[in-house]
């Protein structure tokens, strides 16, 4: 069925930097944050147009069939679509999780044609939630999003004092010579917006 | 120390999801052990995902893809168009998943008197039904097309399989313990790819749990074990 070279140990490949993305991945990718974010339907149709036609092709070279093709697509914008806050920008870019995606489902439904197994071993086989050791970094990573989304809500002082000092590291000296108001003014503000954050946290995790 | 890996071109089969089930899951078990071969996938998905997002698409004469890409779609029958528009707007009807965290306990299994945890691939493996004979046990994983198959093999300690050939190809996962041939010394996380015309007869002093995945019977070559050769599909 395959030919199959012995055991090796030679590895050549070297993961792929994921900080230098072309335009058009960083387009995509701010669509995927969208979607997972907000559920920004105008975001997703951007993606669907985007993923539709390649998924297709994908679809037409591995089952040779429309329908089947088509199922493919469906299915794959689907799962991109439900299970968008999933996608975790540190680790890749978004295509690739949508690759991953439509390669999982793509192994179900041959399995399913060859085999007439229904079942579901995608998943088991190629971890969507990625946890390599350290499930607490998908969890962080999901934090995190909630947190900016808590801080998104605080009044507009109060969100620029705490993205100042929590997100682009300034010290509370600088941001108040910064602002031009006194040192006690930035402290009061971010010590309220520290207890309007905790009670946030405290209400959405009860 | 894993010291056998996956070839390049089996981690890039498995990548693209072209395996048969019996041997994803080894690869899968053993990138769950190997960061090594982890970085390979990692790396593999990049270049597969960039080859398959890259097809060329008719009128892809636009200035860029995203353009490229609303072209073909109108330029496809109207009904088609349609269908696609309805696809889209069923699909944002649908509510976004609740991401949960289920604290999985991994899956075990209970063999000779021991429990054995399994690797992540293996969840829905729970209900594994153990058979055997002498100092071996088995428990049938997947039975696929072109006979091959893959299984849990137990060998209890200071225990050996007649010496055997394979007629197709056998790949041996090592998931617990320690064995050896007479290729040497293995160790958890191992992926053993031997071919038919090879002999071997592995012995494992600790005892030891393996996934194992062959496409034809073994063949015993030795003694009284040869009476096995009937019954190899049945026993491995």
């Amino acid at each position: 069925m395959m030919s199959v070279s012995s055991n090796s140990t030679d590895k050549r490949l070297n993961p792929i930097d994921v900080t230098n993305l072309s335009d058009e991945d960083q387009q995509i990718n701010t669509w995927m944050r969208l979607v997972a974010e907000q559920q920004d339907k105008a975001a997703f149709a951007q993606l669907f147009k985007w993923f539709t036609p390649k998924i297709k092709a994908h679809g037409m070279k591995r089952f040779r069939q429309e329908a089947q093709a088509l199922e493919l697509v469906q299915e794959t914008m689907l799962l991109v679509w439900r299970k968008a806050a999933l996608f975790n920008p540190d680790k890749g870019k978004a295509t690739t999780w949508v690759y991953t995606v439509m390669r999982n489902h793509c192994f179900d439904m041959l399995r399913k044609m060859q085999s007439q197994k229904e079942d579901t071993m995608s998943d088991d086989l190629w971890p969507m939630l990625e946890c390599d050791h350290s499930s607490g970094e998908q969890h962080d990573h999901l934090m995190s999003r909630e947190l900016l989304s808590h801080i998104e809500s605080l009044p507009q002082q109060q969100k620029l004092v705490v993205e100042a000092i929590y997100i682009k590291e300034m010290t509370q000296q600088e941001l108040a010579t910064h602002l031009g108001v006194p040192l006690g003014t930035v402290k009061s503000r971010l010590r309220l917006a520290m207890s309007k954050l905790k009670s946030k946290l405290e209400a959405s995790h009860d | 120390m894993i010291k056998h890996h996956p070839s390049n071109e089996i981690l890039l089969l498995h990548t693209k999801g072209e395996l048969p089930l019996s041997l994803s899951l080894a690869v899968s078990a053993h990138i769950e052990l190997c960061p090594e071969c982890q970085k390979i996938q990692q790396a593999l998905t990049e270049q597969e995902s960039d080859a398959a997002w890259t097809v060329p698409c008719k009128h892809s004469s636009g200035s860029n893809s995203v353009d490229a890409a609303v072209e073909t779609l109108t330029a496809d029958s109207s009904s088609f168009n349609e269908d696609l528009s309805d696809m889209l707007s069923s699909i944002m009807e649908q509510a976004p998943e609740e991401v949960l965290f289920e604290a999985t306990a991994p899956t075990s299994t209970k063999v000779a008197g021991k429990n054995y945890n399994l690797p992540r691939a293996f969840r829905q493996f729970d209900q594994l039904k153990w058979s055997g004979i002498g100092a071996v046990s088995r428990a049938r994983i997947v039975s696929e097309a072109d006979d091959v198959r893959g299984s849990l093999l137990h060998i209890d300690q200071d225990a050996s399989i007649p010496q055997h050939s394979h007629k197709g190809y056998e790949l041996t996962l090592l998931l617990d313990g320690t064995f050896e041939d007479e290729n040497g010394k293995y160790e958890r996380g191992d992926f053993i790819w031997l071919e038919g015309d090879h002999q071997h007869s592995p012995y494992t002093k600790e005892g030891c749990l393996c996934y194992a995945v062959q496409n034809a019977p073994l063949h015993f070559v030795s003694g009284v074990s040869k009476v096995l050769n009937p019954l190899g599909k049945m026993l491995y």
